[in-house]
């Protein structure tokens, strides 16, 4: 990573030399076990006389089940949705007016909806035998017509996924608005047809669930590979019908999530059913077919949209027809319409606008159900609307810079409430992409573009820029009506006799570093070494309930609840040592391991506290709080709109036209996540984020057939970004504090991945315009590049 | 069924000799984590791509997921377990952690097997290269740049002749 | 994703080998690297009954030269090859292919005859194979034979090994120090199976001129006179054989391979 340009001033910047608190550039506290092999993720935990299961999955997209043969003999070791009688469907329904409600059962209960659909389950010693006995059990299917296409699915005389719908909408939303006198007065009109494919998650490690009974306790603790356990046990109570209290869910180590792990799993079901079932530990682990061929699932969009602009290239209003392609079942916790009804309301980005119209769809498919993924419905509005500004840049004869400063959001504006009642919080939108312009050199290019490459490829530049709600909460959830709304987030603190400090959250980290960035809120508030500071993440019974790790929200509310707590154990631990040091409560200072009375040297360690409380409390205080060292609280921001991280990412590539090979040979991020809490893991999580972007960009597709048959079932035809494709990624920061946060930290988790897809298709644009080409679809593939490239040719001739 | 359906193998694992009865159709990564409980070593795609599951056999990188147990009888294979004395292996170990080449982990064995390869084998490799040869790892989270950075500064370390910048 | 089960053996000695995979008939498999096997397994779409492992056999690793040809055992690693610890005998066209096969985790234990036998249309030693006029030596246990490698392939993963024959060695022409090579190969990332390949070889002391149209999902198509690319790129002439080679004239797949064989030509000097 090289910084783009020297550091400025930093606003709100903490990272002060040998600084441990928010600011610091901390390696991380969780590296050394995965360093060392001793990652415990759920496949690595070994429980005596385990059980593994094999699923028998669904080969067609869309049959009626007329019967399931269990092999001879093997009736005890397989089981469908009779055996599970008393089970019930996962049921996830949006409050919203209109929505349509599916009922997924664990198990396929007469029909079967999507390619891999589960419909038995098998169980043997090892995995091998349990593959073994799913091959022997045979499906007796009745095919039935197959909606394969989002579009197609809107079609009238469709087939119905679901049998007693009358269409297959889960939900249909508008934001309405009267566009006639725009349409009439606009001098320049831009209309673009976009689709994105449909992608798999692809974190490292897929699904896995372990269930174990527990005859003590009378509970089952079930492991499960997830970024939320606690609504994972919320939901699995209310399927399997028993209290939460006997059920114990634990996410270990997880390998990546991204979204993928945020939903209640019908083998979560199914494995939690059969431990009972069989009284013994039971396990099922993802493999990559099952991901590839079943679980693609996320980011299929389609746009109709146009943009209206004046001579001038100021953009007046946006029109939009989308539809996302929600597959055939409604997920829980998130819902089957979260995504498309977040592009009515996401779609104006960071700009202003005079009117608004856009009209949404969440399709259903006989495809697997759709999972929001890093950025969910950003990456494709983002896509939408700066293609439309590239087109209104390029019809006003303008550089695409020029038209986006008309009309972002100034800092002047701050906060800003949005043409969809987004409350901006803070920032400076223009400087950002004057930075991103400036970095990424466009003269330069421009230059470059002019002479011609020696090799005969055509290079372009491309922008986009875009703003990031996060860490949103109740008021907005609960506009949407979905099974979860997220209230306050808490943390337990409490100091160990010996003065070491635990924290407890019930978000969780799969890569995000929550156990080094926390620590460090502990240091901010505390002065402690965060080499004390123990973070426990992902078990039911010892974090308080939290919604989980989704829509870049922990290190704000999280971070939030820690630093609360932290206070409150503060206060205390002043109140003893202003007794122990004979000095007022207000003059004691926490500051490296020590509580000191200000501008003295009269100090103690700050463990000696801790050791005093618990172990000679007859030096304590007579009025001393009896709660002690030890608290919960929650924290919720005063406003809970969310904080509006932004970032304008530009480059720069070069385009075969003959083989049709896009290449990046440049890639600058400029990027505002209000106060970096560790800049280390913030550029991690930016880059990491731009290479799945640049992935959904580039190279990721699960193309189906007509029958809805995913036809790239290994990594070789799923194409993943290697360290190849993934260029080095400069970096810049702005730091402008979000007001609404503890220290001024803004979500930045997902916000790497959105803006790739529209600045590399806006530079193949840029690459393609003199030969009058226009890519309109992700991946761009050489396929759709010579298809570009044909249309035209066609088109000219 | 003709041929054998056991077969006991020996296999030096970690400067260990071990002895086992496996089935033909176990792999080396299965009979390293399921068998001795080496679960260092992680399953990512079962078909040779990802990289995740790339132990040392006979001190060359190698693919444990698509290699049979039995075809390593008499090998000597040495996964990130047994790496955890070895010199070349702490220094990559020290500077991941230093330029944060790491974020859930699960890649993270296997990148280090490939990573020692490279220092190894390719002393005068430079980024590009180093980048073509971590073409067969796959890291979901880090988008490679914490990676290459590592692997580039252990290289510019242990080299008698450091690089000048410009 | 777990191999079904399946017996194995690891004979000590090639006729041992031969018989074991003579007895079992066509529901065994010889097995050396196993790097295409070993995916295949696990997705359970191959179902040997055997599996007969001849990594270890003398035979598979024996490098033999003579005057005209370099003979590389089948058990050849392509990491091997790729670090020059074989002669390589078409003046670095081996060396340079290896490194570009899959990852070097794959190239360790991978061999050149495995790749061979599988016959991957988009694999890189078929092409070379054939370019280079290379032949296929093979022994059964009635005895041995050979297969000229542009007959070796009979379409995508179909070759022309009878059941119980095995891939034991590769013959190569030695290339003239004269010679020159181009080898132009399509793919996004590296290690990736081609989507195109072209690969001319160009030695005029042995009057050879021949190129390959390798990649097109079916067995490679040899050009066996390929002095027009030499003469100047004549995309009528390179058109007409990438159609030949059995793709569609106005697909992209058919203007890739197109401009592959052009650049193909071009690397090796050929007038543009």
């Amino acid at each position: 990573m090289t910084d783009v340009r020297p550091p400025a001033p930093r606003a709100g910047s903490r990272d002060v030399p040998g600084g441990r608190g928010v600011g610091a550039r901390l390696p991380r506290k969780e590296d050394n076990r995965f360093l060392r092999g001793k990652g415990q993720y759920v496949a690595n935990i070994r429980v005596p006389g385990m059980m593994e299961v094999a699923f028998v999955r669904s080969p067609v997209a869309h049959a009626r089940v007329r019967g399931i043969v269990k092999p001879a003999g093997m009736e005890g070791r397989v089981f469908t949705m009779a055996d599970l009688a008393g089970v019930r469907p996962i049921v996830s329904d949006s409050g919203l007016p209109g929505f349509r409600s599916s009922a997924q059962y664990p198990l396929a209960r007469n029909k079967v909806r999507h390619v891999g659909e589960a419909v038995a389950m098998c169980v043997a010693r090892t995995r091998a035998e349990a593959e073994d006995l799913a091959e022997q059990v045979e499906l007796d299917l009745e095919p039935l017509p197959v909606v394969a296409d989002m579009l197609q699915a809107l079609e009238p005389g469709a087939a119905r996924v679901h049998d007693h719908w009358d269409c297959n909408v889960f939900l249909d939303t508008l934001v309405d608005d009267d566009l006639a006198a725009v349409r009439a007065n606009a001098v320049i009109t831009v209309k673009r047809t976009l689709r994105t494919a449909r992608q798999c998650m692809a974190p490292l490690e897929g699904r896995a669930v372990l269930a174990c009974p527990d005859a003590r306790l009378d509970q089952l603790t079930v492991y499960t590979a997830s970024q939320l356990p606690h609504v994972i046990r919320t939901g699995l109570s209310e399927c399997l019908g028993i209290d939460q209290g006997r059920l114990r869910v634990i996410a270990p180590d997880v390998g990546g999530g991204f979204g993928y792990k945020a939903i209640l799993l019908p083998e979560e079901l199914c494995v939690a059913w059969l431990a009972m079932r069989l009284d013994a530990p039971v396990r099922w682990i993802e493999d990559r077919f099952e991901h590839l061929s079943t679980n693609a699932n996320c980011r299929e969009h389609a746009y109709e949209i146009t943009g209206y602009a004046d001579a001038a290239g100021h953009l007046l209003a946006i029109d939009c027809d989308a539809v996302v392609d929600s597959g055939a079942y409604s997920m829980y916790p998130f819902t089957a319409c979260l995504e498309a009804a977040q592009i009515g309301s996401i779609l104006p980005g960071p700009y202003k606008m005079q009117r608004y119209r856009c009209h949404t769809r969440s399709a259903a498919t006989n495809k697997s159900p759709i999972v929001p993924y890093r950025g969910v419905a950003r990456p494709g509005v983002c896509l939408a609307i700066e293609l439309v500004m590239d087109g209104i840049a390029r019809e006003a004869g303008l550089e695409p810079h020029e038209v986006r400063l008309r009309k972002l959001v100034r800092p002047d504006e701050m906060p800003y409430v949005n043409i969809t009642d987004k409350h901006f919080d803070s920032g400076d939108y223009p400087e950002c992409l004057r930075r991103a312009v400036d970095a990424l050199d466009i003269p330069k290019w421009r230059t470059r573009q002019a002479a011609g490459e020696p090799d005969g490829r055509r290079v372009g530049v491309g922008l986009a820029i875009y703003c990031e709600q996060a860490a949103h909460g109740t008021s907005v959830y609960a506009a949407w009506g979905i099974p979860m709304v997220p209230g306050h987030e808490q943390c337990l603190a409490r100091f160990a006799p010996d003065g070491t400090l635990e924290l407890r959250v019930g978000a969780h980290s799969h890569g995000q570093g929550l156990e080094t960035t926390l620590a460090q809120v502990a240091n901010e508030v505390l002065g402690i070494d965060p080499a004390r500071v123990r973070v426990v993440l992902g078990d039911t019974a010892m974090t308080p309930y939290s919604t989980g790790t989704w829509g870049s929200r922990s290190m704000v509310m999280s971070g939030g609840a820690a630093a609360s707590a932290c206070e409150v154990i503060a206060g205390r631990v002043r109140a003893i040592a202003s007794h122990l040091l004979e000095a007022a409560p207000a003059d004691i200072e926490l500051e490296d391991d020590v509580v000191r009375i200000v501008g003295t040297d009269r100090e103690m360690p700050l463990a000696e506290i801790a050791r005093v409380w618990y172990r000679e409390p007859q030096r304590l205080p007579p009025d001393v709080d009896p709660a002690g060292l030890e608290t919960t609280m929650g924290y919720k921001p005063a406003a809970d709109t969310g904080t509006f991280s932004y970032a304008c990412h530009a480059c720069a590539v070069a385009v075969d036209t003959e083989l049709g090979s896009v290449e990046i040979l440049d890639y600058v991020v400029v990027e505002d996540g209000g106060t970096l809490v560790n800049p280390l893991i913030v550029d991690g999580q930016i880059c990491g984020g731009a290479a799945q972007g640049i992935g959904t960009a580039l190279y990721e597709e699960m193309p189906f057939s007509d029958e809805a048959q995913p036809l790239a079932s290994t990594l070789a035809d799923y194409s993943l970004p290697g360290a190849t494709e993934i260029p080095a990624i400069r970096i810049a920061h702005m730091e402008t504090p979000s007001p609404l946060s503890t220290f001024g930290q803004k979500g930045i988790g997902e916000g790497g991945a959105v803006a790739p897809p529209a600045a590399i298709l806006n530079a193949v644009n840029d690459a393609l315009a003199p030969l009058g080409a226009l890519v309109a679809e992700c991946p761009v593939t050489p396929d759709r590049v010579l298809d570009a490239l044909r249309r035209a040719g066609e088109s000219r001739a | 069924m003709a041929g054998k359906t056991t077969l006991t193998i020996g296999i030096e694992v970690n400067g260990e000799q071990v002895t086992h009865a496996v089935e033909p159709r176990t792999s080396l990564a299965d009979f390293l984590r399921d068998t001795l409980g080496l679960t260092g070593t992680n399953l990512g795609c079962e078909h040779g791509v990802c990289g995740a599951c790339t132990v040392e056999i006979d001190g060359a990188p190698a693919r444990s997921c698509i290699t049979l147990a039995v075809a390593c009888d008499g090998a000597s294979v040495r996964t990130t377990e047994g790496l955890a004395d070895d010199p070349v292996a702490e220094e990559l170990r020290a500077a991941f952690k230093a330029h944060h080449a790491l974020q859930c982990g699960y890649c993270t064995s296997g990148m280090l097997v490939t990573a020692r390869d490279i220092v190894m084998r390719l002393p005068e490799a430079d980024e590009a290269r180093v980048r073509v040869e971590l073409a067969g790892n796959l890291c979901r989270c880090t988008g490679y740049m914490g990676v290459v950075n590592a692997i580039v500064a252990v290289l510019a370390a242990r080299s008698p002749h450091p690089r000048q910048d410009p | 994703m777990k191999a079904p089960a399946f017996a194995y053996e690891k004979p000590d000695s090639l006729d041992a080998a031969l018989r074991l995979l003579a007895d079992a008939g066509e529901d065994a498999k010889p097995i050396a690297g196993g790097q295409s096997l070993g995916p295949l397994l696990n997705f359970r779409l191959t179902r040997p009954s055997l599996l007969v492992d001849v990594r270890g056999l003398v035979e598979m690793s024996a490098v033999g030269d003579s005057h005209d040809h370099l003979t590389l055992g089948a058990g050849t690693t392509h990491a091997a090859i790729e670090d020059g610890r074989v002669p390589d005998p078409a003046n670095g066209m081996l060396r340079h292919v290896a490194h570009g096969i899959a990852y070097r985790a794959i190239r360790n234990r991978g061999t050149l005859g495995g790749s061979l036998a599988h016959a991957d249309p988009a694999a890189d030693w078929l092409s070379v194979m054939t370019v280079l006029d290379a032949e296929v030596l093979t022994a059964t246990a009635a005895g041995p034979g050979v297969h000229a490698a542009a007959h070796f392939a009979q379409g995508p993963l179909a070759t022309v090994l009878e059941p119980g024959e095995l891939v034991v060695a590769i013959r190569i022409p030695k290339l003239s120090t004269r010679a020159r090579w181009s080898y132009f190969k399509v793919n996004r990332k590296p290690g990736e199976f081609a989507h195109a390949i072209a690969a001319v070889v160009h030695d005029p002391e042995r009057d050879v001129c021949r190129a390959v149209v390798g990649a097109t999902g079916d067995a490679p198509y040899l050009i066996e006179d390929a002095r027009p690319l030499l003469r100047g790129f004549d995309p009528r002439w390179a058109a007409d054989h990438v159609s030949a080679a059995g793709l569609d004239a106005g697909s992209h797949a058919h203007r890739v391979h197109v401009a592959a064989l052009r650049r193909a030509g071009a690397q090796i000097g050929g007038v543009q």
